[in-house]
């Protein structure tokens, strides 16, 4: 019955440049898998049912479980078979179909068969196959097989049995590090891609090992390998082994003779890999880098577009560390400027731009204009960038640089190509003074025709704290007042408040702004004309009753007209700006209820919560030009307030300050895991231990911690909360409470000991003996810091911010911080020192840079706001050293801060 | 079958091959991979490592040729039995008549396994291994412990045999190749 199914898609197949199975279907292909279980097998036709199979799964399809264990078990009675061809696809269908891990394993004796059969196709495949669906215990009753195939004589097989092993390190590793010698063995083989697999297997079986590493790499460069890609992944090991002896010798450099070498290799890859290694080697100097330049200059002018690709990439990446020494190359680049792969053409003039002197802008910038319509988004920002950078470089030249970038913004593009115009120009505006008018009108018009809210918004602040400054602030009155007739609610607010900070700022223009803000409370909308009532309340009595702008866009004011006032009277609500996190805000509006009391805004936690990793990890690179106030997930700050506050003896301490993240207090996989979180108040701290019993044969009564405070002569124990019982798998928390000197940040070390009463539990029946020993368990000690007593809390202008503290409190002095591994690391160190929160993206220090400045700002103990610029320098042997100046709203917070740094 | 009928298939059978298709299930350490090593070359070895999954041979006796379905008997493996025992022409299972202790367990895997509607009327070969041992029980003591008699839906047939010095797999092979023939 499946029969016609199969001759039309041979009839397709005719009819070619459609794929032959377009359009067949699953339930179809599933009838057809019937044919796996005739007794009477065709090859053929089975090999083309699987080849259908495959292609569904490829095409996203999904099978069910029940379908999948259907399809597997009736490709399972294909073993029968002795066609080559159909065994292969077998292999294939079951490393893709893997109903489950139970299921799977039926076909391990059949594999282990093939594993060891003569035919050299199923014995690589075979492994292959048996690798992914195997398990440790299984693993050890084929090793054997699998150690001779990655020295059997046919190269495929001796891969498949490699790549293999690469798989298995991840789930197996102890397994895996046993077939060193045998790797080795293939690392010598006479087969390129042996050679190229071995080589990777071993390094990843030694990678954790410095010195094998460095031993292997060694022995390895002295030229035993032939396969180009082998030599490729031997040069990568070789510059990290480059990289970590870089840190602890001095003197000539290892290994980099070998480097040079490849450079005169037969392959282009490996030259390529060569020359490109000895760019990113640390503090490359001029001498080492000019033969790897020279065979890159060479691949400029090839013939193959990667290779002109490859190598104008990299030298990009050198312009920006070493532009003197790829001027060599300036001549080859123009060329490229015109070359059809506008990629490569990208790279090219960027790269000109990098390395160009004055003289030439004016001819580059009539190139680029003449292809940037035809580049992709992407690459319009790369040249943005690009762009952005030489102007500051040379300021002389804003003019035409200016009038390009604000050409560009005219022309059709995305958002992120338009944002990163729109930074470049706010940046230059900042930095160039001279462009400031030129680029605010430039602004201005983009506004008149954005279809970008986000811009829109970020360009009217800016306007707002700019404009007023300018020798004529009326002319711009005009683009902002008609922002707030012909835009959305969003953009109509935002315009507003900027008109606001034009009256407040320029006298002469108070009236007639008055007037505009006054029309403007006929807004349709309510959110809007609320804000525009506020305003103008604010904007009528100097000192301002004001409704935060978090609030307006956040909470649900809605129809019933609720104005939520701050009782807070914030005097520089217009350029000040918010010290508390937005998401902290909206947690606390959201769980406001109208009506009630008058929304607090102190009421709202200030700590920013750590970031998730991943976050963090993104991009260093924030929009520089338009800061945006950090934000962080909900904050757990809430739960903890809670739940501190629901036991009695805790009430009394007042308003919880700040939990620290959880301290492991016991290693990991012991029978009781143990964490302490620091809960900061005033006058008191807290423990939170929770406590987690993993032994299920255990039931835990009575649990104490037993704290030792005899290294912590500031605190005395006030109260403790143990907990009655702890039984398997269920976390439970003990509290204990400390009494401390209000303000003072006092720092101490605490000794901790499980102490509990042990009964026996009968896991199966859950039956609890009554008898219990009494018994304790030693955990880790703990440790007070001064950077418990800090907030990290964000400021969005860390320059604005600086200078409204004011010098009134600032403390400057300078501090040696010794041999340090790198800048990074000791400006990591010292952030983590001082719990405070890097601002503006300073945390993230430029590769191969000598100085750098960092901003933190947080909140110390007392609701005292910390603002610290901190200016390392490292010279010749890693030595650091520090300018740490404080500024803080109060005296003894500024020493402390520096208290803190001295006994760090 | 009339009298022409019976002189074709006899016919037929000289000229053309005839396939059958038999799994082999039991209880682990049963014999079963034994007995196709024994029915397969005739050669035995003590040294036997547990099927992991299963094994597939096809032997040629006399102008049959069997495809056998040496299936694992561990436990996780018992629940996949089924799937290698739907349209085989027999089931061919095996059982330690020297391991008393496992003899319920073998009965009870046994009965579940028939009782699945896909496997209806196939008809059953016990056979009682290793009487080579001395502790081996009698074949009426196996088809009684074995709960055989309560078999009735099907051709249910029952030896004693020894994979060690090879006894009785003669017998075993006929019944087989007979079986073929009746099901052709």
């Amino acid at each position: 019955m499946a029969q016609p199914l199969v001759k039309k898609d041979d009839d397709r197949d005719d009819e070619a440049e459609y794929s032959p199975f377009l359009g067949i279907e699953k339930g179809a292909v599933l009838q057809e898998a019937r044919v796996f279980n005739d007794p009477q097998l065709d090859p053929r036709r089975c090999s083309q049912v699987i080849t259908k199979l495959l292609y569904l799964l490829n095409q996203g399809e999904t099978f069910t479980k029940i379908e999948a264990t259907e399809v597997f078990f009736a490709v399972t009675k294909l073993f029968q078979s002795r066609d080559i061809g159909l065994r292969r696809m077998v292999y294939l269908m079951i490393k893709e179909l893997s109903p489950s891990a139970d299921e799977v394993i039926i076909v391990t004796s059949s594999l282990m068969k093939d594993m060891t059969s003569k035919t050299d196709m199923y014995r690589a495949n075979a492994i292959r196959v048996l690798c992914r669906i195997t398990d440790g215990t299984l693993l050890t009753q084929i090793e054997r097989y699998l150690k001779q195939a990655i020295v059997d004589k046919n190269p495929v097989v001796a891969s498949a049995a490699l790549v293999s092993g690469i798989h298995l390190l991840e789930t197996t590793p102890e397994i895996v590090k046993r077939w060193s010698n045998e790797v080795q063995e293939a690392v010598q083989s006479r087969a390129a891609l042996v050679q190229f697999h071995a080589l990777a297997l071993l390094h990843q079986i030694r990678q954790n090992d410095r010195l094998a590493v460095s031993k292997l790499v060694t022995s390895l460069t002295r030229g035993t390998v032939r396969s180009p890609l082998a030599q490729c992944l031997l040069i990568r090991y070789t510059t990290q082994v480059i990289r970590e002896a870089a840190t602890t010798q001095t003197g000539d450099r290892p290994f980099y003779d070998f480097l040079e070498s490849c450079l005169r290799h037969k392959a282009e890859m490996v030259i390529f890999e060569a020359a490109r290694a000895i760019t990113e080697l640390n503090g490359v100097t001029n001498r080492e880098l000019t033969p790897a330049i020279t065979v890159l200059q060479l691949f400029l002018s090839s013939s193959k577009p990667v290779l002109r690709f490859a190598a104008v990439r990299t030298l990009n990446k050198v312009a920006m560390t070493h532009p003197m020494a790829v001027t060599n190359c300036n001549i080859d680049m123009e060329s490229l400027i015109s070359d059809q792969n506008r990629s490569i053409a990208t790279l090219a003039i960027t790269t000109l731009l990098k390395t160009g002197n004055e003289s030439s802008v004016d001819r580059l910038m009539k190139q680029i204009t003449n292809f940037m319509s035809d580049i992709a988004d992407e690459f319009k920002i790369v040249v943005v960038e690009a762009i952005r950078s030489l102007c500051l470089k040379f300021p002389l030249k804003y003019r035409s640089l200016m009038n390009f970038l604000s050409n560009i913004l005219r022309e059709e593009g995305g958002f992120e190509y338009k944002k990163a115009i729109v930074d470049s120009i706010v940046i230059l505006i900042r930095d160039i003074p001279d462009a400031k008018e030129n680029g605010l009108l430039h602004l201005c018009e983009f506004i008149e025709d954005c279809e970008f809210t986000y811009l829109s918004t970020q360009i009217l602040h800016f306007l707002g704290t700019e404009g007023p400054k300018t020798s004529d602030p009326s002319k711009y009155i005009r683009y902002i007042y008609n922002r707030v007739h012909l835009e959305n609610a969003t953009v109509r607010a935002a315009a507003v408040s900027t008109l606001a900070k034009f009256g407040a700022m320029v006298d002469a223009l108070k009236p007639r702004v008055f007037v505009l803000l006054r029309r403007c409370l006929y807004d349709g909308d309510d959110e809007a004309s609320l804000f525009f009532i506020n305003l103008l309340l604010m904007y009528k009595s100097k000192f301002s009753i004001v409704r935060d702008r978090a609030t307006l866009y956040l909470n649900t004011v809605g129809s019933d007209g609720e104005v939520i006032e701050t009782d807070k009277v914030v005097k520089d609500f217009l350029f000040g700006s918010l010290d508390i996190p937005l998401a902290n805000i909206e947690t606390s509006l959201k769980n406001y209820e109208p009506a009630e009391q008058p929304f607090d805004i102190n009421s709202v936690p200030k700590e920013v919560k750590t970031q998730p990793l991943a976050e963090k990890k993104a991009p260093g690179k924030k929009p520089a030009g338009l800061g945006a106030p950090p934000s962080g997930p909900p904050s757990t700050v809430d739960a903890y307030e809670k739940l501190l506050s629901s036991i009695p003896e805790f009430s009394d301490f007042g308003k919880l300050f700040k939990s620290s993240a959880p301290v492991e207090l016991t290693e990991a996989e012991t029978e009781y895991a143990v964490n302490v979180v620091k809960h900061i108040f005033d006058r008191h701290v807290v423990f939170q231990y929770n406590c987690t019993n993993t032994i299920p044969e255990q039931l835990l009564e009575n649990v104490t911690v037993i704290v030792d405070a005899s290294e912590a002569e500031e605190f005395a124990e006030v109260a403790s909360k143990p907990l009655r019982s702890l039984p398997y798998d269920s976390p439970g928390q003990i509290f204990g409470a400390f009494e401390k000197p209000e303000g003072v940040p006092a720092v101490g070390k605490f000794s901790n000991m499980l102490r509990f009463i042990v009964k026996e539990v009968d896991p199966t029946t859950g039956d609890v003996e009554d008898d219990g020993v009494e018994d304790e368990y030693q955990l880790e000690d703990l440790e007070v810091v001064a950077a418990d007593y800090v907030m990290k809390v964000g400021v969005s202008n860390f320059r604005n911010a600086w200078e409204s503290i004011g010098p009134d409190f600032e403390r400057v002095d300078e501090y040696g911080l010794g041999p340090r591994e790198s800048l990074a690391e000791a400006v990591s160190a010292v952030i983590s020192l001082l719990g405070m929160q890097p601002c503006e993206g300073t945390e993230v220090v430029a590769n191969n840079s000598r100085s750098h400045t960092c901003l933190l700002s947080g909140v110390f103990i007392g609701n005292v706001k910390v603002l610290v610029r901190l200016q390392f320098g490292i010279d010749g042997p890693k030595e650091v050293a520090m300018k740490l100046a404080v500024r803080s709203e109060d005296d003894n917070v500024s020493d402390m801060i520096h208290e803190i740094v001295a006994s760090g | 079958m009339g009298l022409w009928e019976a002189f074709l298939n006899w016919l037929r059978s000289l000229f053309f091959k005839q396939e059958m298709e038999l799994s082999l299930i039991g209880l682990q350490n049963a014999g079963k991979t034994s007995l196709v090593n024994v029915i397969a070359t005739g050669g035995y070895s003590e040294d036997m490592i547990p099927t992991v999954g299963f094994n597939m041979r096809k032997v040629t006796k006399g102008n049959v040729t069997i495809k056998l379905w040496d299936l694992g008997g561990q436990p996780r493996f018992r629940s996949m039995w089924e799937r290698y025992c739907r349209a085989v022409s027999a089931i061919v299972y095996v059982v330690d008549a020297a391991d008393y202790d496992n003899l319920p367990v073998s009965r009870s895997e046994l009965h579940d396994l028939l009782s699945k509607p896909s496997l209806n009327g196939i008809p059953l070969l016990v056979l009682g291994n290793k009487i080579d041992k001395p502790e081996a029980l009698s074949k009426e003591d196996l088809m009684e412990q074995m709960g055989l008699k309560s078999i009735t839906d099907r051709e249910v047939c029952c030896y004693m045999i020894s994979c060690k010095n090879s006894t009785n797999i003669d017998t075993v092979i006929d019944w087989l190749v007979k079986h073929s023939k009746s099901k052709s």
